[in-house]
């Protein structure tokens, strides 16, 4: 990588002036931007700006966006509050070392398609914070294109949901073909699919399949995993068609709500 | 002299004492390379030698009408840009194989056109790698870009020519007909296949297609080069042939081939990606050119795109069988495609008959034959396995096939037609790796048991092929055999020097080629054996050809057999003038002398260690004082078979159409293991190799012929989470050919998986797949048994 | 710019760009057990550990190492030769390329979770990726460390 000017601010507002004002590329993990060849004017590394934390705020479950992966797997109390989705999510990604780097403000901010993360959070209600801008809305902010410079400051969740994953993929270290998440908080279904290859989304149509009810029945869910299959769309990439995702789109939510139900 | 084993004239192993071979002896080299101590030649590179980046093509098919490198000239730290104009226009194959090469003469170093997105346009070096990528991106070539043929399907007798160029030309005949794209052709029948199968009472056919595979050992080929202080070319890199390097690079560069060395480091992995010329005319030249030391290490992305894969082939196969099961005809045809340049294009096409259809060898006719095409994709080249893991596929799945179709036990009918031990199939009469075979009976095939062992290993119940364990889960069981061979008989040589140190000790000097395997601790195994020492007595040096004697290299699965035989007859050498020196020093005549526990004694008492037998030869025997060491070498007169028979169990999400291997199992027949664990661990590698190629591993393309599968993001290997249980046992067998009893082991691993999880989706699905990999979109569409809409 | 690091206990000061990675200003620095595998942080043979924990070298910005402790696998020499031997006791130190990153994070497994099953062991490991062993003679010699580990 080609870094001309490499900051690392200890301040929150000097961080968001040089992305700002000054073009500075927000420095998470690192592995992506690697990964793109570009040549970077200014990095802003945000290692010192104290977004490492995974806590619990009294009305919700705050997650620092330069929290890795691997502290989210190992977290004990993202454990008990969601039912140990997050080890599920993270857990199996690429590698121990790749997870100890990755963060989850990097994958956020970027809005990987990929991301099984993405789908999880869309389903759980996140909500994210912009440094200087306050929370939005984590489905609104993914459906954004084009938007000018952000710092990503951290990921609010729910206090609690039952929450539910399934993906599929080719091999335990390869991108998913697609992933389905499903979590009930605060009284209602959330139902999201991603690595359609798209983008995660929510399915309005399955959350309301299922009548928001905390225990669906076996006719509700599948009503759901159809719905979903239905009102998504895919498309195909080398790692399968859009009509296999559209197949196997109905299990995986199934599996996802089975799992977030029991 | 005693040989504890004479007179066991059985083909067992077990009844046999060995004191080093058949020993799991940690290899030599464990804790160095743990410790990451520098040992790969990109670890050794001098430190002021120039980066050498390669300009690649980014158009499948293309002349090169103009380069431009004054820019690239221009900046301060750049060398020297050299492009077609600038090498040696001499035709030439990236084979590494023997001489003549039964590869066609179709590459130039550089050329006019490039045949492969990938293929290299022009050579920068420059003193530092920053700037060896900046000049390398300021260069300017035009192309006049041409449609490239990307199908192999569409290859032959296609108006666009992938060869066009003169000069090129096969070193002897195997059908190279470039003007048609093709790159090799072979025919042959025994006895009248239409006629047998037009009798048979039963008949299968089927149409399977194999994938190209890459590689991915886990270090990038890197080269460097440099002028001793002679003024001779010496080459580091990372192969698996020296010789051939040496050889075919001096040959090429129009140089002595006296005047060039080429050494062989560590090397992080090669399974035949490895197996061919690829970087070292590249940094030779540049050395050549500036006098100076040139290095090039290629990215991961660079590996995948511009060195080799697996040759993706068509085999169409029919098989005839009495109601009985008793196989009586075989008929197999193939297309394979050779991508731009035609490296291994004849050999690995002809194994994947010659290591398949022997092993039913009581049919009454076999036919086989088929062409090899260009294609404007990156060249297919040596992969471990060689054609036989293809040809197996689709054998293999045709045979378990028919067993269905007869409603057989899969096994019974393996058994009712392989290949037993003291016969002999009139293929290896025929069939050779380039030219004819050689007649061969079979000495050693414990198949039988291995078949056996595998179905009590596995739990094998033919009534209970397949069952459920939750809804929508099946379990299933399926099954293949493979052989493969051990060297190439008549054409493989290998030689060994064992010399005695003072001490005692001995330097073993093996041109045999450590690819990682463990071969230069086997080697001192057997050299210890014959010699009546430790393992620890013997120091091995290999791969210099300098200070080595010539070997092959690694590949067609060599070394132990052949390689190996040279050690042992070096030893045996050495062993009958050790025990002359000591019959001169006692007095006695050399018949008289007793060698054991490394002292020789003679009747009455006398006695002299080895220990002092050795310095008596360096320093105290006066004139009767001379270096004692033998030179021997080897080529084998037949190449006798490992076999393996492996058996699978995989859980089907019959929802998704995902497959996973729970267990598998795999019983082999290499001879008398010399390093059981080194054995077991290169079948148990081979296995995940196999099963990578069943499930997931594709080389890809982009429309216009770019490669998708360009990283390890892409081109995904099995992870240590992706298998559960692989289970290796060995067989007892003895193989009187070879090197106290052995065989081979390096390939056999790889051959079974795709057939026998092909056999276990068939088994629990009713549905057979003929096209690799069995992804679970493949699995879903055959399970559903319809067209996806 | 310039760096102060750690590297195996020993403060070594490095001049490198901005942008370069860790593992290449440590293999220019003459430490060359930190392998490449590839470009894309797949492999795991570049593994280091940075202040304890295992990370991907070749994706890591030197920069960011400036004041913490790198730990190569020569900073865990005993460790790592003692975890050799049970690996060569398998015969599964084949190429060695994946060896270095490998054994280093074996010890970061039984420093981390030295009662690890082999499940457990599996995942921690499974960015660490083999192409020659199969994987099987490894997860041996992995289970036997930890036991040797344990029984210590």
């Amino acid at each position: 990588m080609v870094i001309d000017r490499l900051v690392v601010p200890a301040d929150p507002d000097e961080a968001l002036e040089l992305i700002r004002e000054k073009r500075g590329v927000p420095l998470g993990g690192g592995l992506w931007l690697r990964m793109s060849g570009k040549r970077i004017g200014l990095a802003v590394d945000l290692s010192a700006l104290g977004l490492e934390y995974i806590r619990d705020s009294g009305d919700s479950i705050e997650i620092g966006a330069m929290t890795s992966f691997r502290e989210m797997e190992i977290s004990g109390l993202l454990d008990e509050r969601f039912g140990g989705l997050f080890s599920r999510v993270v857990g199996g990604v690429v590698g121990l070392q790749f997870r100890n780097m990755v963060t989850a403000g990097g994958t956020v901010a970027g809005k990987y398609a990929f991301a099984g993360l993405n789908a999880a959070l869309l389903a759980l209600g996140a909500k994210v914070v912009l440094a200087g801008e306050g929370e939005r809305d984590f489905a609104a902010f993914l459906a954004e294109s084009g938007t000018k410079p952000f710092l990503l400051e951290k990921i609010a969740l729910p206090p609690r949901a039952a929450a539910g994953y399934s993906s599929l993929a080719i091999t335990k270290g390869d991108f998913s073909i697609l992933v389905a998440a499903a979590a009930f908080a605060g009284g209602t279904w959330r139902v999201a699919v991603g690595a359609r290859p798209g983008a995660a989304m929510l399915s309005e149509s399955a959350a309301a399949a299922l009548g928001g009810q905390a225990r669906p029945g076996a006719k509700a869910i599948e009503a759901a995993a159809s719905a979903a299959a239905t009102e998504l769309t895919f498309s195909g990439d080398m790692r399968a068609s859009s009509e296999y995702r559209r197949e196997i789109c109905p299990v995986l939510v199934r599996r996802a709500l089975e799992e977030a139900i029991a | 002299m005693r040989d504890k084993n004479a007179g066991a004239a059985t083909s067992l192993s077990s009844d046999k004492e060995f004191s080093a071979v058949r020993k799991s002896s940690p290899k030599i080299d464990a804790e160095g390379l743990a410790l990451g101590r520098p040992a790969y030649a990109d670890d050794l590179a001098p430190p002021n030698a120039l980066f050498v980046k390669l300009v690649r093509s980014p158009h499948a098919f293309a002349r090169v009408a103009s380069v431009d490198a004054s820019k690239a000239l221009a900046l301060p730290g750049v060398a020297c840009v050299l492009t077609w104009k600038d090498v040696p226009r001499t035709p030439y194959t990236r084979a590494g194989q023997g001489y003549p090469e039964p590869s066609p003469r179709d590459k130039f170093i550089l050329d006019e056109y490039v045949r492969y997105v990938g293929d290299e346009v022009a050579v920068v070096a420059a003193a530092d790698e920053r700037t060896a990528v900046r000049a390398a991106a300021l260069v300017e070539v035009e192309y006049e870009v041409l449609k490239p043929v990307l199908s192999v399907d569409e290859a032959v007798d296609n108006p666009i020519l992938i060869h066009p160029e003169s000069g090129i030309h096969e070193n002897f005949p195997i059908g190279f007909e470039p003007k048609r794209n093709i790159a090799a052709a072979y025919r042959m029948e025994i006895g009248d296949v239409e006629e047998e199968l037009k009798r048979s009472e039963i008949r299968v056919e089927g149409l399977w297609r194999t994938q190209a595979q890459a590689h991915v050992a886990m270090e990038p080929h890197v080269s460097f080069s440099y002028l001793d202080i002679h003024g001779r070319l010496v080459i580091v890199t990372s192969t698996q042939n020296p010789w051939h390097t040496r050889r075919i690079v001096g040959m090429t560069l129009g140089m002595p081939l006296k005047d060039i060395r080429v050494v062989k480091p560590r090397i992080g992995g090669g399974f035949g990606g490895k197996q061919h010329i690829h970087l070292e005319p590249f940094v030779a030249l540049v050395t050549l050119k500036t006098g100076k030391a040139a290095r090039i290490a290629l990215t991961r992305k660079e590996v995948f795109r511009a060195t080799f894969t697996r040759h993706e082939m068509r085999i169409a196969v029919a098989l005839g069988a009495s109601r009985e099961g008793r196989l009586s005809a075989i008929d197999m045809r193939i297309l394979s495609n050779t991508g731009a340049y035609g490296e291994h294009a004849l050999t690995t096409f002809m194994v994947a008959g010659s290591k398949t259809l022997p092993l039913y060898n009581k049919v009454k006719a076999v036919r086989f034959g088929g062409d090899v095409a260009y294609t404007n994709k990156v060249s297919a080249g040596a992969f471990r396995g060689y054609g036989a893991i293809q040809g197996l596929f689709a054998l293999e799945s045709a045979v378990d096939e028919m067993a269905a179709k007869l409603g057989m036990d899969p096994a019974e009918l393996r058994k009712r037609n392989m290949i037993a031990e003291g016969e002999t199939s009139e293929v290896f009469r025929i069939m050779g790796e380039g030219t004819e075979g050689v007649a061969m009976k079979v000495e050693s095939c414990k198949l039988d048991w291995c078949v056996k062992r595998g179905m009590e290993m596995v739990g094998w119940d033919p009534k209970r092929l397949s069952w459920e364990v939750a809804p929508g889960r099946l379990r299933a069981r399926g099954m293949a055999i493979a052989m493969q061979g051990s060297g190439i008989p008549l054409i493989d040589m290998g030689s060994a020097r064992i010399e005695l140190q003072d001490g005692g000790c001995f330097k073993l000097h093996v041109g045999a080629t450590d690819i990682g395997t463990g071969s230069d601790t086997i080697l001192a195994q057997i050299a210890a054996e014959e010699l009546g020492v430790e393992l620890g007595d013997i120091s091995v040096f290999s791969s210099d050809t300098d200070h080595a004697p010539f070997d092959v290299g690694a590949y067609a699965s060599s070394t132990t057999y052949v390689s190996g035989s040279a050690v042992l007859k070096a030893a045996r050498s050495l062993k009958e003038k050790l025990i002359e020196k000591a019959a001169e020093k006692l007095g006695v005549g050399a018949g008289e002398i007793a060698y054991e526990g490394k002292s020789f004694s003679a009747p009455g008492g006398k006695s002299l260690s080895l220990f002092d037998l050795s310095f008596g030869t360096l320093y105290g025997d006066g004139e009767g004082m001379r270096t004692l060491s033998a030179t021997e070498s080897f080529t084998g007169r037949v190449s006798p078979p490992p076999y393996l028979a492996g058996f699978v169990e995989i859980e089907l999400d019959m929802e998704t159409g995902k497959v996973e291997v729970l267990d598998f199992v795999a019983v082999v027949d290499s001879g008398n293991p010399i390093n059981p664990n080194l054995v077991r661990v290169q079948v148990e590698g081979g296995i995940l190799q196999g099963i990578g190629m069943a499930l997931c591993e594709e080389v890809r393309y982009s429309e216009s012929g770019r490669l998708l599968s360009d990283s390890l993001i892409s081109y995904a290997i099995p992870t240590r989470s992706d298998v559960g249980r692989i289970r290796v046992e060995i067989a007892d067998s003895y193989e009187p050919t070879g090197p106290f009893g052995a065989k081979s082991a390096g390939e056999i691993g790889i051959d079974t998986p795709p057939a026998a999880i092909a056999n276990a989706i068939r088994a629990a699905t009713g549905a057979r797949l003929y096209d690799l990999p069995f992804t679970p979109e493949k699995v879903l569409k055959a399970i559903k048994g319809r067209v996806l809409k | 710019m310039n760096a102060t690091i750690v590297v195996n206990g020993a403060v070594e000061r490095f001049t490198f760009e901005s942008g370069d990675m860790l593992a290449d200003v440590l293999r220019a620095a003459g430490y060359v057990e930190v392998k490449k595998g590839c470009d894309t942080g797949n492999c795991g043979a570049c593994t280091v550990l940075v202040d304890g924990k295992p990370i991907l070298s070749c994706s890591f910005l030197a920069a960011r190492a400036d004041g913490r402790a790198v730990t190569t696998v020569l900073g865990v020499e005993e460790e790592a030769r003692r975890f050799a031997s049970f690996l060569a006791a398998e015969g599964a130190d084949q190429c060695g390329f994946c060896a270095p990153g490998f054994a280093l994070t074996v010890i970061a497994l039984s420093r981390e979770l030295p009662e690890a099953t082999e499940e457990e062991a599996r995942e921690y490991l499974k960015g660490n990726l083999c192409r020659c062993s199969g994987y099987e003679g490894q997860n041996r010699a992995i289970m036997r460390y930890l036991e040797a580990c344990n029984a210590r």
